[in-house]
């Protein structure tokens, strides 16, 4: 019976002295050679992050030549601690670069610092990783990615246009812990604001269709003179729309974030007045190209704001 | 002294009212509008998806068994849904049929695998959770899939706000209430959940029973799904993510022991309804996510306490 236990572990410690011996020598290729560069992002379940992963793809089909590319995503949206264990398993295959879209811009800070002092190139794309970390690592991480904060802003400031001044309005925010999450409710909030408008309340749809319904269903049996919506993802803007159409109050405007297919029927019917598209495809690209161009000069560019465009019909 | 069950479970739905009717006032005094019309109807419009599950799930916690994969199934077959709707351009009828069919296959894989192997449903149904979710991002390539107005009607309200999900979804009630209290099914499911060694020394084989029980929570998830696609006009491949907690709470809060042997279905409406109250009111008094959490959290807490003292009060 013990000696039958043993031979998985056997197995288990040939496996590992085997990827350990073909590790090394994928690190002591010779140079010249096609550079190894990964793309992790977060969750792929998420439509976002698919477009993201399309856009990647097309990319390397016409370069082909130039690199090969490896495309990471986590489970879950939140799962900090896989992308962490991804990031230290690519540092064992020996990569040379690492295009992240960080689940957390705190704790993935170290993991960043490790492969960077194993001598890879690394580039944060989408969601920016902590200054403050950084600099306690004393490290220097190029940025590629959307002003949420800008695109939210745009669309508030398109929607104040069809409002009064002093008109109530309310935000269903996405996970109030996501930088992003807080970001878009920021933007929404400044135009808002500007443009005289009365934020009633601010909740949670946690970037999900099904609460947002509920929140905004809420909301409007709330405030019967609530005018406007606005939903910090399109999912949740969906959830506001059915909450909406059930409550009977048509005249009441609902705007989303990201420019999900699911939502261009509903930008063309009206029932949801504007959203924003933040071109993941064009994020991961110009990421990718980051990084070839840091491992052929052995420079880091500087950050860059990738554009987020108003999307309405 | 002891007590009819019939007054036992009058006295247990009697103070799950009081409960409710507490919250409700406990909301007005906070909210300006929360007794009204709209919340009423708010409510009714949203409750029938957990509620249908909700009554499948007092089934398997009857038989002293769990279902955590119903957030999941929900999500396959709202996915099979849509894209048999808009994809394959079947008409209503066929693409209600097959989802309703999905969800009745994973109920039967999580039964067969439970009662034959005599697995603890516990595991077998955490599989399934992963299984369909997986099959809900690989029917959708992981994008929600808008339907339109195709199915709208099932949800669409008819009178005060009340929709034919919400008749439907009382007659699961009814149904289930009858099964559980009149049939012999129902005694040999509250029979299973007490003792299944003295089932078994009784000449009764309880494996067909138990797959039923997670087929019927199948074939309920499957109508959730739907009721839940015609309200919100889209199916979500990440929908009903943390669902199985909820409505485990909210039939744990109606009284059914999840120890199985011990609960009602009528008491698990009310339970749905005391826990949808209480997240709507929430939302309407404008409560920030950590307190939401907080609150409901100690309600699923203090309703199992309260729970333990009916239960003792019972066998005294």
């Amino acid at each position: 019976m013990r000696r039958t236990a043993l031979i998985p572990l056997a197995v288990f410690l040939a496996a590992m002295v085997f990827c350990g011996a073909s590790a090394s020598a994928q690190g002591s290729a010779p140079r010249g050679r096609k550079p190894t560069i990964v793309l992790l992002m977060k969750s792929l379940a998420n439509e976002f992050f698919l477009t993201m992963e399309d856009g990647a793809r097309r990319y390397w089909d016409a370069h082909r030549q130039d690199f090969d590319l490896l495309l990471r995503g986590i489970k879950d949206e939140r799962d900090v601690e896989q992308q962490i264990q991804i990031v230290d398993q690519m540092i064992a295959q020996g990569v040379d670069a690492i295009v992240i879209a960080p689940a957390d811009s705190k704790a993935l800070v170290p993991a960043c610092a490790r492969a960077r002092s194993n001598g890879i190139v690394v580039v944060n794309i989408d969601n920016k990783l902590d200054d403050t970390v950084l600099k306690s690592k004393g490290l220097r991480v190029p940025f590629v990615g959307p002003d949420n904060s800008r695109g939210a802003e745009a669309v508030g400031r398109f929607l104040a246009a069809h409002l009064r001044k002093g008109d109530k309005v309310s935000i269903i925010e996405g996970i109030p812990t996501a930088l992003n999450a807080i970001e878009r409710t920021r933007g929404f909030t400044n135009a808002m604001t500007l443009g005289g408008m009365n934020v009633v309340s601010v909740q949670t749809g946690l970037w999900e269709m099904d609460k947002a319904s509920t929140v905004a269903a809420a909301m409007l049996t709330e405030y019967p003179d609530l005018k406007a919506i606005l939903c910090g993802n399109d999912s949740m803007a969906l959830g506001a729309v059915s909450a909406v159409k059930a409550a009977g109050r048509r005249e009441v405007r609902v705007v989303g974030f990201d420019n999900i297919s699911a939502v261009h029927v509903m930008l063309k019917k009206g029932t949801i007045l504007a959203t924003a598209d933040q071109h993941a495809d064009l994020i991961a690209v110009t990421g990718i190209e980051y990084a070839l161009q840091a491992l052929r000069t052995g420079i880091q560019p500087p950050d860059t704001e990738t554009p987020v465009d108003l999307v309405t019909p | 002294m002891k007590r009819s069950p019939g007054l036992a479970a009058a006295v247990n739905a009697a103070q799950m009212t009081a409960v409710l009717a507490g919250i409700i006032v406990l909301f007005s005094l906070y909210s300006r509008n929360f007794i009204s019309l709209k919340t009423f109807q708010s409510i009714a419009n949203q409750i029938p998806s957990m509620l249908v599950i909700a009554v499948g799930m007092t089934f398997v916690l009857l038989i002293a068994g769990i279902d955590l994969s119903v957030g999941s199934v929900m999500a396959l077959c709202g996915t099979v849904l849509s894209v048999a709707l808009v994809d394959w351009h079947w008409g209503v009828l066929p693409a209600v049929l097959v989802c309703i069919a999905a969800g009745a296959f994973c109920g039967l894989v999580n039964g067969l695998i439970t009662a034959w192997w005599a697995i603890p449903s516990f595991i077998v149904t955490l599989g399934m959770l992963e299984m369909a979710r997986g099959g809900a991002y690989l029917m959708t390539a992981s994008r929600t899939k808008y339907i339109g107005s195709s199915i709208d009607v099932i949800s669409e309200p008819l009178v005060l706000g009340i929709s034919l999900a919400f008749l439907a979804a009382l007659l699961v009630v009814a149904v289930g209430q009858l099964i559980l209290n009149r049939t012999v099914l129902g005694r040999y499911i509250v029979g299973i959940g007490t003792s299944e060694e003295t089932m078994r020394l009784s000449g009764i084989d309880s494996r067909p029973i138990k797959i039923a029980v997670f087929v019927f929570l199948g074939l309920l998830v499957a109508v959730a799904s739907i009721f839940q696609c015609s309200r919100l006009e889209a199916a979500d491949p990440n929908a009903g993510s943390g669902l199985e907690l909820r409505v485990i709470a909210a039939v744990v809060i109606g009284g059914t022991s999840p120890l199985g042997g011990r609960g009602s279905v009528l008491t698990t409406f009310l339970g749905v309804l005391i826990l949808s109250s209480l997240e709507y009111g929430l939302d309407q008094i404008g409560a920030t996510d950590p307190v939401k959490r907080l609150i409901t959290g100690a309600v699923i807490i203090s309703a199992v306490i309260l729970d333990l003292y009916r239960k003792r009060f019972r066998a005294a």
